[in-house]
């Protein structure tokens, strides 16, 4: 342990870092040490010793250095071969760094005082971490965003990261130490080993770099493209990049990696936080080929998406995630290529920032899930038009959105092309209603949809849906001035605004007879009770035999017999059949009694209570 | 070469038949009417190509024209689901003649399938797999796709796997089969075909890989956001599966490059021959790049019961056998790494008596995924097969409907009236509790 940091404190004084005094004690390491990087994470005993072992024989055979071997150990750890020199001597201010898995942003460096000795004043990406906002002792270092978001740290605890090539070989080129690789990592479980097979010749592929096509080096601590003309001569075939949370620190640094792919198909830059330059550096062909870029979470604004856009001639995709975007302005000449645009989780969406991406020829999916969206209207286009906006417009996703009000989904059957919709976890769609009639709402709706969350709608369905819809708002069309004769029909405007494709439907399935709309019960027991005249609700059973004259109230079905009222009411008052004497007052005609006479109880009854 | 043919039967297996071509289809850069896609591309795409397809001879029979035409036979005893193959995409790809129908549907009646209507289209059927047995220099076994619920995929199955066993001898025969689930189910009767044909298969069949469409179902609603699943969503998950199961046949891969080689990987006796499989990761196309599925992180998902295609719980059983099928980018360390993390998590507990544990294979070909379908493309997929004693639980499930039923000999006469006897229930019904049986002693402790 000694050792190593002695190494670290060697490295660091070569490049100019005075301060951290300690001197050599391993001379026997000392050609290879110089290779050490002095961003190393404080280290086990074991892992520095399996340094000097990786490092020792190319010392002794005078070969250059080379980066220890990744055998079974962590990449992060192996930080290997960063050429200090060029991160230090220039400028560490704005590295993003990572330190024990947590990633920062170095925005200090310098004496502490009063404390002795080198600090990196560092801002957490995770506020939590930190302690203070930079200042010390009242003195302001740097400055923080969040009140405890920043830290002082030694340099040697800090992880640079190391270069785009070296985050490869780690990866994929076994160089040592392929012969132990077998005994040292079998794994026990339950007493029975784990068997590998063909382990070793899918190493052996995978380490013909120029054969690799898809890499990724996701959480691989990369940080810069290292050596000019190095990718481009190891591995020249890849295609597909992922470099998602890494160390990436700026976009120049990114268009130097991708200098050098020149078939660069699919690039993932996810979780860098980046720096975007503010001119506007054109670099004509650097990404001459992309067509998927993914920039979720590097905390991007529109405007260096438009500045950045220019580099994108071929551009089909392209991932914004979580970077909270507003969008301020129409992009021209811009990303004109782009058939999908992902805003999910940018919850300063609204829709007016979308009439400004509303021109993009030939968008054809764009996913605004989790933006918070509630409404939006298209102005250009009356009811029952379409717009102009988004020609191409094909998928739409509004998942987790705020959506509550019809008026949403009738915009939607503006848009010309538009042929799936998801709209999943909305107020709309989660209300009281089942979902099938939600979903058979949105159906009759957009009538040119032919997905909805992912279901294919048949004919079937949708003819089905169109039905059920004419004829549920038939009663409000009706009311609102609707009429089967076409000279009359005169909805109003309030009617038409808030279902927009009503008329057509009518046009299609002709418009709703009256007796369709008449409301229906539901064949329930309770609906099949005698309502009784619209005043009694139900029979009224009056006894005026009986001194306390009460009146009792009861539901009965329309089909009961006088018979069956016979012995209820016998059970009710405690009467023998034979004693009842019935009578009927008709609500029509007042205070005429009709006598119901029912002298055998064998005899059929016809005569029934329902009226 | 060692050629595969698949067998497609009923609804159920023609229609995953379908999705699993188009799959492969895609995989090995073939177009519908059969032709590898190559011509317009540089000298790079040239070399891979030919690498990729390396040895998908297994699957595709080269026409002296050029064109790929697939080792495999769809047939169906009604003619309207295999009309929708015959009309459909991917119509020149086969050839007419192995696309066979009868005329009469099976009515999800296993007699009818395996007695009636069955025994007339056998002797054609068995011809036309001759022909494509002819073009094989080295056949080395039938892969074979059914649903156990169907009269077709239950009875003509079970008969045409009696055939096989006589003319082909011991050729593999490994099957994937649908296991019936109540909440899509479309016959009552499902438990009765299920357990007639899982008795007279047993000894034909080397190895039955499972999938439960009410699992599968669920994996497509919650993890998919497909609102009602179709049998098509459905499908195209299980070619998915299936894609990586064969991916060593098709891809050089060094793990299960043969069909024998699932046999002596996972079956210790001749009997308990249904492994699981559990498939990882399974994302939503509109969250691609959303989610990064680690190495770690498919290797522990692949001992999640949301995973399983079968719905069973692995904690209540032991494992016998494991293999995990890794595609796409991975590297060896991270499997090592992921395996190691998994141990410490888990509790997998294996059976005293087997040798081996796990068995873990890598191929380099990435999964692919149709565009436009649900699932998201992702760079690396997981396929585990392994054999535990919890699958015993779905059998029991089965038997236990199967009982509730046969107690009352309720819609028995559909079968007696087609020729069966009663006493083929009681012994199919005996030979399941046999296998249960069976489970439970070898998961015993010495």
């Amino acid at each position: 342990m000694r050792g190593h940091w002695d190494a670290l404190s060697g490295g660091l004084r070569r490049r100019g870092w005075a301060g951290l005094g300690h001197t050599c004690r391993i001379s026997a390491s000392s050609c290879g040490r110089r290779s050490i990087s002095g961003a190393g994470l404080p280290v086990s005993p074991w892992h520095f010793r399996s340094r000097l072992e990786a490092l020792l024989p190319s010392a002794v055979k005078g070969q250059p250095p080379r980066p220890p071997a990744a055998a079974g150990r962590s990449h992060i750890l192996d930080s290997g071969c960063l050429n200090m020199s060029d991160t230090l001597t220039l400028d560490v201010i704005g590295q993003r760094v990572e330190v024990n898995g947590e990633y920062a942003t170095v925005r200090f460096s310098g004496v502490v005082p009063p404390v002795a000795g080198l600090w990196l004043g560092v801002e957490w990406d995770n506020p939590e971490r930190g302690k203070h906002d930079g200042s010390h002792e009242g003195i302001v270092y740097f400055k923080c965003r969040h009140p405890t978001g920043g830290s002082f740290i030694r340099p040697n605890k800090v992880n640079f990261g190391v270069d785009f090539l070296t985050a490869v070989k780690n990866r994929y080129a076994l160089e040592d130490g392929s012969e132990d690789y077998g005994e040292e990592q079998i794994i026990i479980i339950g007493k029975k080993p784990v068997e590998t097979i063909g382990f070793d010749s899918v190493i052996k592929q995978q380490s013909h770099l120029n054969n690799l096509q898809e890499i990724s080096l996701r959480n691989c601590a990369v940080s810069c493209a290292g050596e000019k003309g190095g990718i481009a001569r190891t591995c020249p075939n890849i295609t597909r990049v992922d470099v998602s949370k890494n160390l990436l620190s700026s976009w120049d640094e990114v268009i130097r990696i991708a200098d050098q792919l020149k078939n660069l198909v699919v690039l993932n830059l996810s979780e860098n936080k980046l720096q975007f330059p503010s001119g506007s550096p054109v670099l004509t062909g650097t990404f001459s080929t992309l067509k998927v870029l993914v920039l979720n979470q590097t905390g991007i604004t529109w405007a260096e998406v438009l500045q950045c856009a220019l580099g994108w001639p071929v551009l089909e995709e392209l991932y914004l995630d979580s970077n909270n975007i507003f969008i301020s302005e129409r992009p021209s000449n811009v990303l004109q290529m782009l058939k999908l645009l992902d805003l999910s989780s940018n919850p300063l969406i609204d829709e007016n920032q979308l009439f400004l991406i509303a021109y993009l020829p030939r968008l054809e999916q764009l996913i605004l899930s989790d933006t918070g969206i509630s409404s939006i209207h298209f102005p250009d286009a009356g009811i029952g038009c379409k717009t102009s906006m988004f020609p191409s417009l094909q998928y739409l996703v509004v998942n987790d959105n705020r959506i509550s009000q019809w008026s949403f989904i009738n915009e939607l059957n503006k848009l010309q092309s538009l042929r799936a919709l998801s709209c999943l976890r909305n107020p709309l769609t989660e209300g009281s209603k089942e979902a099938q009639t939600t979903r058979q709402l949105i159906i009759a709706k957009i009538g040119q949809l032919k997905t909805l969350n992912k279901c294919e709608i048949l004919p079937e369905e949708r003819r089905g849906a169109e039905l059920d819809y004419r004829k549920a708002f038939g009663n409000e069309w009706k009311k609102a001035g609707g009429h089967q004769d076409p000279e009359k029909n005169r909805p109003n405007e309030e009617f038409l605004a808030a279902h927009p494709r009503y008329q057509l439907l009518c046009h299609k399935y002709g418009a709703p007879e009256d007796g369709e709309l008449k409301v229906q019960q539901p064949f329930m027991l309770k609906n099949q009770l005698l309502i009784l005249p619209s005043f009694l609700k139900a029979l009224k059973i009056k006894y005026p035999n009986q001194l306390e004259q009460k009146v009792l109230e009861k539901q009965l079905p329309g089909s009961m017999t006088i018979q069956k009222v016979k012995a209820l009411l016998s059970r009710l008052l405690k009467v023998p059949v034979s004693e009842l004497l019935l009578s009927y007052e008709s609500p029509k005609m007042r205070n005429k009694l009709f006598k119901v006479w029912m002298d055998s109880a064998n005899e059929e009854e016809t005569a029934k209570v329902s009226m | 070469m060692r050629e595969c043919l698949s067998i497609h039967i009923g609804q159920a297996g023609v229609q995953i038949g379908d999705a699993c071509w188009e799959l492969y289809c895609l995989e090995h850069g073939i177009q519908p009417d059969g032709i590898v896609l190559d011509s317009q591309q540089d000298q790079l795409e040239n070399s891979k190509t030919k690498h990729m397809n390396a040895s998908f001879d297994t699957f595709f029979h080269e026409t002296r024209a050029g064109k790929h035409v697939p080792r495999t036979l769809f047939m169906d005893l009604e003619p309207t689901v295999i009309d929708g193959i015959r009309t459909g995409k991917f119509r020149s790809l086969f050839h007419p003649e192995q696309l066979v129908s009868g005329k009469e549907d099976a009515a999800n009646n296993y007699a009818r399938g395996h007695y009636s209507v069955g025994s007339e289209i056998i002797s054609l059927v068995l011809e036309r797999i001759r022909k494509l047995a002819e073009q094989c220099s080295g056949l080395q076994g039938f892969l074979i796709f059914r649903s156990l619920g169907g009269g077709t995929g239950s009875g003509f199955t079970s008969l045409l796997m009696e055939q096989l066993s006589v003319e082909y001898g011991r050729k593999t025969k490994l099957e994937f089969s649908v296991y019936p689930a109540p909440r899509i189910s479309t016959a009552v009767v499902e438990p009765y075909n299920s357990i007639l044909t899982t008795h007279s298969t047993m000894e034909h069949s080397d190895c039955t890989f499972m999938v439960d469409n009410e699992a599968i179902y669920d994996i497509c609603h919650h993890k998919l956001g497909v609102e009602r699943p179709s049998y098509a969503s459905i499908n195209r998950l299980i070619s998915q599966v299936v894609s990586a199961i064969t991916a060593s046949l098709r891809f050089e891969g060094p793990l299960n490059i043969d069909l024998i080689e699932f046999q002596t990987n996972l079956v210790p006796y001749p009997r308990i021959h249904f492994p699981m499989t559990t498939f990882a990761p399974i994302i939503s196309a509109d969250k691609a790049y959303h989610e990064h599925p680690s190495v770690p992180d498919i290797t522990a998902a692949c001992f999640e019961l949301s995973n399983q295609m079968v719905k069973c719980d692995p904690q209540l059983g032991k494992y016998m056998a494991c293999c995990l099928l890794y595609r796409g980018d991975v590297v060896p360390r991270d499997v090592n790494a992921a395996i190691a993390a998994m141990k410490l998590r888990n509790s997998v507990q294996f059976v005293d008596w087997c040798p081996t544990g796990f068995k873990v294979g890598i191929n380099h070909q990435p999964p692919a995924v149709m565009p436009g379908g649900d699932l998201a493309r992702v760079q690396r997929a997981v396929c585990m097969l392994s054999n535990t004693t919890a699958i015993a639980e779905a059998w029991a499930r089965l038997d236990y409907k199967f009982d509730l039923m046969y107690a009352k000999k309720a819609f028995l006469h559909w079968y007696i009236t087609e020729g069966m006897e009663q006493g083929e229930f009681s012994e199919a019904r005996e030979d399941l509790a046999a296998l249960e049986k069976d489970y439970e002693e070898v998961g015993l402790n010495f």
